[in-house]
């Protein structure tokens, strides 16, 4: 469901942010081996005082951590352990190696709006082309022959004034790897690519990217281009936009892709700040609907649900954003303050600030508190639900991430750095603050709170190792 | 709105930052002798991957944008 095809962006995204900060670490790293004999740090800033190892050539490195993700209301629940590997050659050249597994069960809202009566939903009980049934994760869904058809078909029901959820599960794999080597004078290039495989989503991507230092190492500008290939195959096949749910066999698998640039300036400013601006644009052409989410038809007069159309989504869609990260040393913490403002071409306009800051406490005990404030305005085709007897527009979907909505993510993570070693726990809350009443609902609807916000907890855990 | 005033703090603490870290210097940027801190891990601006990897998974999956640390993600009609 939405969860599982999600991770695959940011496995993408892992494998991304490995090679860019490879890239820009780079100029830091190569100053490193030349110019920073000890005898130039202050006792403050030594690895005891919880600034981490140096990021030295020659070291491998081998990070594992694990990801246990609830949401309120018993709706997904994750659990993520991810392994990653970096060997750091003397000369310079960098290879890492990342596998990430995902287990992922519970229920995500189907798109339906509540109403104050029990809902019935439809899907079909077979995957196209076979008899192997399919049911549903919590056993909620029955089996059920339509009268004078024979057909079988999957339905589930979801009691009075609730979000609609429909139970699922999945697993997920996925593998990165990437390379990148110095060239020239102060210069770097990386390749790598990514390969992420669900039952109903595959998806393959390469990148490719060059930096240059300049300014004895304090300046790096950077290029990185990736492009994307995925492949969706709902397991009831994919619905034709806009059309009623149904048990009925549905369309072959479709495809996307996915191109995307970034342009990156990285400055050391003084010894104590670096910062970075990313320019970010993407396209995707394709397949961008979900297959397995529904919007309300309501009576305009009642609110009262009609029917249950699949939703639709443009096959294009154009992201554009600028990504402003700085890392601080200031008295023996380290911050990290970060902005970010994003705009698409489907109307969605969003602004996120991020703090961090890691606090020494006492021998190799480390705390990292951290808060994420979050806003983005709705896409165009935002509907919360579709009125029967108008026109129906030619894309309209309900899906909450599309909406307009507040979140807040508290954090706070503990640790013990060693140096070379580490191992670490955060835990996360993460909640949404949506539109919970519209104005305009017709009839009853108006009493339904029609918001499918999230509030979710997470706990991670992890390590990290470095040796020669 | 919340976000709109985070960064406007964000931005004042920056520049506060900045005119602290560049007073008496000639040029912007450290001296190559003076890279001790920044080549610490911790100053690294993707620190800890791993957890990078996590949250972006999560915002990805439950927000309606993506990228700018990153690539845009992708793999996914949802959003």
């Amino acid at each position: 469901m939405q969860l599982k095809r999600s991770s695959i962006g940011a496995a993408l995204g892992a494998l991304t942010a490995n090679l860019l900060a490879a890239t820009a670490a780079h100029a830091q790293t190569a100053d490193t081996s030349v110019y920073q004999p000890d005898v130039n740090n202050d006792a403050s800033d030594s690895d005891a005082s919880g600034g981490g190892t140096d990021i030295g050539s020659g070291l491998a490195r081998i990070d594992s951590a694990i990801l246990f993700y609830q949401e309120n209301g018993g709706r997904v629940r994750a659990v993520e352990p991810t392994s990653n590997v970096t060997l750091n050659a003397s000369d310079g050249r960098v290879v890492s190696f990342r596998f990430t597994a995902d287990t992922l069960t519970g229920a995500t809202p189907n798109g339906a709006m509540p109403w104050n009566q029990n809902q019935t939903f439809t899907t079909p009980a077979h995957a196209p082309g076979t008899t192997t049934t399919v049911t549903s994760a919590s056993g909620k869904a029955q089996l059920v022959t339509i009268p004078g058809t024979g057909t079988v078909v999957r339905q589930y029901t979801v009691p009075a004034n609730q979000l609609p959820l429909d139970a699922f599960k999945d697993q997920r794999y996925a593998y990165d790897l990437g390379y990148s080597a110095p060239f020239g004078d102060g210069g770097r290039y990386s390749i790598g690519g990514s390969y992420s495989t669900e039952h109903d989503y595959t998806s393959y991507s390469v990148n490719g990217g060059v930096s240059q230092d300049f300014n004895h190492h304090n300046t790096t500008l950077s290029l990185a281009l990736n492009y994307e290939a995925d492949q969706s195959s709902p397991i009831f096949g994919t619905p034709s936009p806009l059309t009623q749910m149904s048990g009925d066999t549905k369309g072959p698998s479709r495809s996307k892709t996915v191109v995307n640039v970034v342009l990156g300036l990285t400055q050391a400013i003084s010894r104590h700040w670096l910062t970075e601006l990313n320019y970010s644009y993407g396209e995707t052409s394709g397949y961008q609907t979900d297959p397995y989410r529904v919007i309300s038809l309501v009576d305009g007069t009642t609110g009262a649900p009609v029917e249950y159309l699949y939703e639709s989504r443009p096959s294009s869609r154009t992201r554009q954003s600028v990504f402003w990260d700085n890392r601080l040393a200031l008295l023996s913490t380290f911050a990290d303050i970060s902005l970010r403002s994003y705009s698409d071409s489907w109307g969605i306009k969003s602004l996120t600030a991020e703090i961090s800051d890691r606090i020494p406490l006492f021998g190799h005990f480390y705390i990292q508190p951290g808060v994420r404030y979050y806003h983005q305005t709705a896409a165009d085709f935002y509907r919360h639900y579709l009125v029967s007897g108008n026109a129906l527009p030619t894309y309209a979907s309900s899906d909450g991430r599309l909406s307009n909505f507040n979140a807040q993510t508290n954090s706070l993570q503990l640790g013990l750095d060693f140096g070379h070693s580490e191992i670490y726990m955060r835990f996360e809350n993460y909640s949404q603050h949506g539109q919970t009443h519209p104005a305009g609902a017709p009839g009853a609807l108006a009493g339904e709170n029609l918001s499918d916000a999230v509030s979710a907890n997470s706990v991670m855990i992890g390590f990290s190792f470095a040796f020669r | 709105m919340k976000a709109s005033r985070m960064a406007l703090r964000c931005a004042v603490g920056i520049a506060v930052a900045a005119s602290t870290s560049l007073g008496g210097c000639a040029s912007v940027g450290p001296r190559p002798w003076e890279h001790d801190l920044l080549a610490k891990r911790d100053m690294q601006l993707n620190a800890n991957p791993n957890l990078t990897a996590f949250d972006e998974h999560i915002y990805f999956s439950k927000e309606g944008s993506s990228g700018g640390r990153t690539f845009d993600g992708g793999g996914c009609g949802c959003n």
